[in-house]
């Protein structure tokens, strides 16, 4: 059997695709843009939960697959989150004919 | 083998990542993050958690990214060149940001000795008499994910619903024309949302 | 208790299953029953409908409480595989979100903001059964779950108010802040869960503070995980550096939601962050030594900074529903002052009570305010602080009202907020160990901002009671502004006469609803055997409620 990957490498893995998502999101000023850059730092959560879970120690009273559920309802939450941004953005752009996030300008302070 | 494999993978990931966050055009950083989507779906392979990769795809790249193509269409704002790039000071305050948490993020894993002893992924045997909960649940895990469901997580999983019962009303409510929209032409008056001057 | 559900569980969730309902109903209503009703009409008709819901929901939580929860003594019981919280602090908590839910569905009552009436019902009822489950969840998954629900019902319901360019930006701002700290919440969680392999809250705790290093020594990626969880829970609760969303989510809100945002939101977030922080990672509090700092210090930080921001910003504002947000800032900055004390107090119950009072007032004294946002908002369509200029002279039962709300804002004697404030900063200053000096430093901080919190509120006690109006007076404000306000304003001054009660109620609360992690013992407290399992103090009698003068 071959050399098997060990759990370092997939928390560098996550740890490098997160750092990219604040990364997308701070720089980007399309608000689609940052959604995409935030489903990144999600999906960089999800491989942690994962990894944590086929590797590490699971205490008794914990369900077999803690770390699974949780990535599972993580899908959940982003599936919703992507479809109330995309409605927002929406709403935004009828209002001002921009997706941009600097550009609204009503509030400030 | 499986280790040069999973680097390829990897590496080809985090450039698709890179891809999502500085392509100009919105539509190939959708596309750069369907690929990236699926990379993920091949970690969960490699991590033995196959039903999420399934999910993975199912959901990540079948609905979620139809629906961010939708928002871009919508929107149009395809071309946007000028519209997806920043200013110097947020330029730098990104790279900043992405050097600082992922140096910080893989010190702190290197530091951790009880993750850099796992260098091998733990077998869980399953024989005939002796069927351990995790070695079950790897080996198949949809049934494992669907008794967790309704015993452990019941109320977890009705509130799934309930969120996305409710991201479904409000998406609706929100993305609908109303006949007191305030559309680009008749704005508010300028007057009447004072900006006030605070920080 | 053993690991299962009963049918018992059920029942004692079932205030919760009922408004979920409650809320489905409220939609299918709203599009059969009442769709040829005028918009007005449909306003009123779906929000008494949403009150006889809340209310029922308040009985039979009560009754529960009596039923089942009251004959079990000590510690609350889990139910749902021990992922939620089914004792006093559930019932407890679940009829104060209630009562708060009550107030802001009074509120959206007051005027037309949106036409779609039966949708901002729904989602400000799923938004308090979501608020319900995060105070009771005991899980992280169920912790995650249940406050995603709850921001995104909260994102929805901010921009509900579609005839106003405002209320969409804020929604959009309020949408992109949150969902980022969302996700660096949850990385931090998934680091918290790599280093237990437990998602359960006392579980976390008890595997932490069993580890062979307890304390955040050398343990980078730990405390990574403790930034990346306060980010997210310091963006719920608006502390500087996170608050950027809440003025321009607060005054582009429609001020029942603005009032829904800054009092159960707010009250959810930090009765989870007690738990997450007291609780799971309770062993990572304190500061043991020099080379092992806590969680304690950063987060003292934070407070210092959000106090102080927060009651500086508000001095320049001259829009209510800002202020208010301000002001709300520079309450979390007091009530973080709380949260540490919960986290290093050798009394940790009795610190959690008074923050949790604390809590209730500030809850209870923000709705009001926002009633009187928005009756503004229905006649005048601004919310300006000058907009309130001669309304003592017209309605003097108002003017007092608003200045017993001031009053206990600021904390002064004889109102609720006073003793909320001194309860807090007492069990601030019992802190002993290392960061005692940490402590007396916060508590001087706070009470020089409530100096200067003074000025802000003051302000509009004399735009009411100084000045004369040059404007089209108000109109009649009608019950729907009149209860909230005279609820707020009649339970400051009744809590201000008897303080004990409401604490006790809490201490009850504390006692029997958190677990606690065990913390390191620090240097001079060695000696004291330490316990994997947390040790809970049994003497009641050592409340601080002997130190409130009862008139």
């Amino acid at each position: 059997m071959s050399q098997q990957i060990p759990l370092t490498w997939f928390l560098y893995f996550a740890a490098a695709s997160f750092s990219i998502g604040l990364m997308g999101v701070l720089m980007r000023r399309n608000a689609i843009g940052v959604l995409m850059a935030i489903e990144i730092m999600l999906n960089a959560a999800n491989v942690n939960f994962v990894a944590f879970w086929r590797y590490g120690p699971t205490p008794a009273s914990e369900g077999p697959i803690s770390g699974v559920m949780m990535a599972l309802f993580v899908v959940t939450v982003a599936a919703a989150e992507v479809a109330v941004g995309v409605g927002l953005i929406l709403l935004c752009y009828r209002r001002w004919r921009a997706a941009d996030v600097d550009e609204l300008d009503t509030l400030s302070g | 083998m499986i280790q040069a494999l999973f680097i390829a993978l990897s590496a080809f990931g985090l450039l698709m990542a890179l891809g999502t966050v500085f392509a100009r055009n919105l539509v190939n950083a959708a596309l750069f993050l369907v690929a990236f989507f699926f990379v993920i779906a091949c970690q969960f392979v490699l991590l033995e958690a196959e039903f999420m990769a399934a999910i993975q795809v199912l959901i990540y790249i079948g609905a979620v990214t139809v629906i961010l193509m939708f928002g871009i269409m919508l929107t149009r704002n395809i071309q946007g060149d000028e519209t997806t790039t920043v200013t110097r000071p947020w330029r730098l305050l990104g790279l900043g940001a992405f050097g600082t948490v992922c140096t910080v993020l893989v010190l702190g894993i290197n530091a951790y000795q009880p993750w850099t002893d796992l260098s091998v992924r733990p077998e869980f045997p399953v024989t005939k008499d002796s069927t351990t909960a995790r070695g079950q649940a790897i080996l198949s895990m949809t049934p494992t994910v669907g008794r967790e469901m309704m015993t452990r997580y019941v109320v977890a999983f009705e509130l799934a619903g309930l969120l996305l019962t409710a991201a479904l009303v409000g998406a609706v409510v929100l993305a609908q024309h109303d006949s007191t929209d305030v559309v680009n032409a008749r704005a508010d008056k300028p007057g009447s949302d004072p900006a006030v001057t605070g920080s | 208790m053993a690991a299962g559900f009963s049918l018992q569980d059920f029942i004692l969730f079932s205030p919760v299953i009922l408004l979920t309902g409650w809320g489905l109903l409220t939609l299918i209503l709203d599009l059969t029953v009442l769709s040829r009703l005028s918009d007005t009409d449909r306003n009123r008709a779906l929000g008494l409908w949403t009150i006889a819901g809340l209310v029922s929901s308040v009985v039979l939580c009560q009754f529960l409480a009596f039923e089942y929860v009251g004959n079990v003594s000590g510690q609350d019981t889990l139910i749902f595989f021990d992922t939620l919280n089914g004792g006093v602090l559930y019932t407890q908590f679940a009829a104060l979100v209630l009562l708060f839910a009550i107030l802001v569905t009074c509120l959206s009552m007051v005027w037309n903001f949106t036409s779609h009436w039966g949708e901002y019902y729904a989602l400000l009822t799923w938004s308090a059964v979501s608020m319900i489950v995060l105070i009771a969840s005991e899980d992280l998954i169920t912790l995650f779950l249940s406050l995603e629900t709850m921001t995104i019902c909260l994102y929805l319901l901010t921009a509900m108010e579609k005839s106003k360019k405002r209320s969409a930006e804020a929604g959009l701002k309020y949408f992109v802040y949150g969902s980022v700290s969302s996700a660096l919440f949850l990385f931090g969680l998934s680091l918290v869960y790599g280093q237990t392999g437990s998602t359960g809250i006392d579980m976390i705790g008890q595997i932490l503070s069993g580890a062979e290093r307890p304390g955040l020594s050398g343990n980078v990626a730990g405390g990574v995980a403790v930034l990346m969880i306060m980010v997210g829970f310091g963006f719920k609760v608006s502390a500087v550096p996170f608050h950027q969303w809440a003025p321009d989510a607060y005054e582009g809100a429609p001020a029942p939601v603005a009032a829904w945002l800054a009092s159960g939101s707010k009250l959810a977030s930090l009765v989870a962050m007690v738990k997450v922080m007291g609780g799971a990672l309770g062993t990572w509090s304190a500061t043991t030594s020099p080379t092992s700092p806590g969680w304690v210090g950063l987060l003292a930080l934070i407070s210092a900074a959000t106090m102080t921001y927060g009651n500086f910003a508000a001095l320049g504002q001259t829009n209510l529903k800002r202020l208010l947000a301000y002001s709300s800032i520079a309450h979390a900055g007091y009530m973080l002052v709380g949260v540490i004390a919960v986290g290093i107090s050798t009394r940790r119950e009795e610190a959690a009570a008074a923050l949790f009072f604390y809590l209730v007032i500030y809850g209870l004294t923000t709705i009001a305010g926002f009633a009187l946002a928005s009756w503004l908002d229905r006649d005048r369509g601004t919310e300006d602080v000058d907009d309130l200029n001669g309304l003592g002279r017209r309605h003097p039962y108002v003017g007092v009202a608003v200045c017993v709300l001031m009053l206990s804002m600021i904390g002064i004697p004889p109102t609720a907020g006073f003793f909320g404030k001194l309860y807090m900063f007492m069990e601030a200053l019992n802190v002993g160990g290392q960061d005692k000096v940490t402590m007396i430093g916060l508590v001087a901080l706070g009470l020089f901002n409530s100096v200067v919190s003074a000025f802000y509120y003051v302000r509009i006690l004399k735009a009411i009671f100084l000045r004369e109006s040059d404007r089209k007076p108000l109109q009649n404000m009608g019950p729907e502004v009149s209860l909230p306000l005279a609820v707020g304003a009649g339970l400051a001054l009744f809590f201000g006469f008897q303080p004990a009660s409401l604490l006790e109620d809490m201490e009850v609360v504390s006692r029997s609803g958190l677990r606690f992690a065990e913390r390191p013992i620090a240097s001079e407290e060695r000696g004291v055997v330490r316990t994997i399992l947390p040790a809970r103090t049994e003497n009641p009698e050592a409340a601080p409620a002997a130190e409130a003068p009862k008139p």
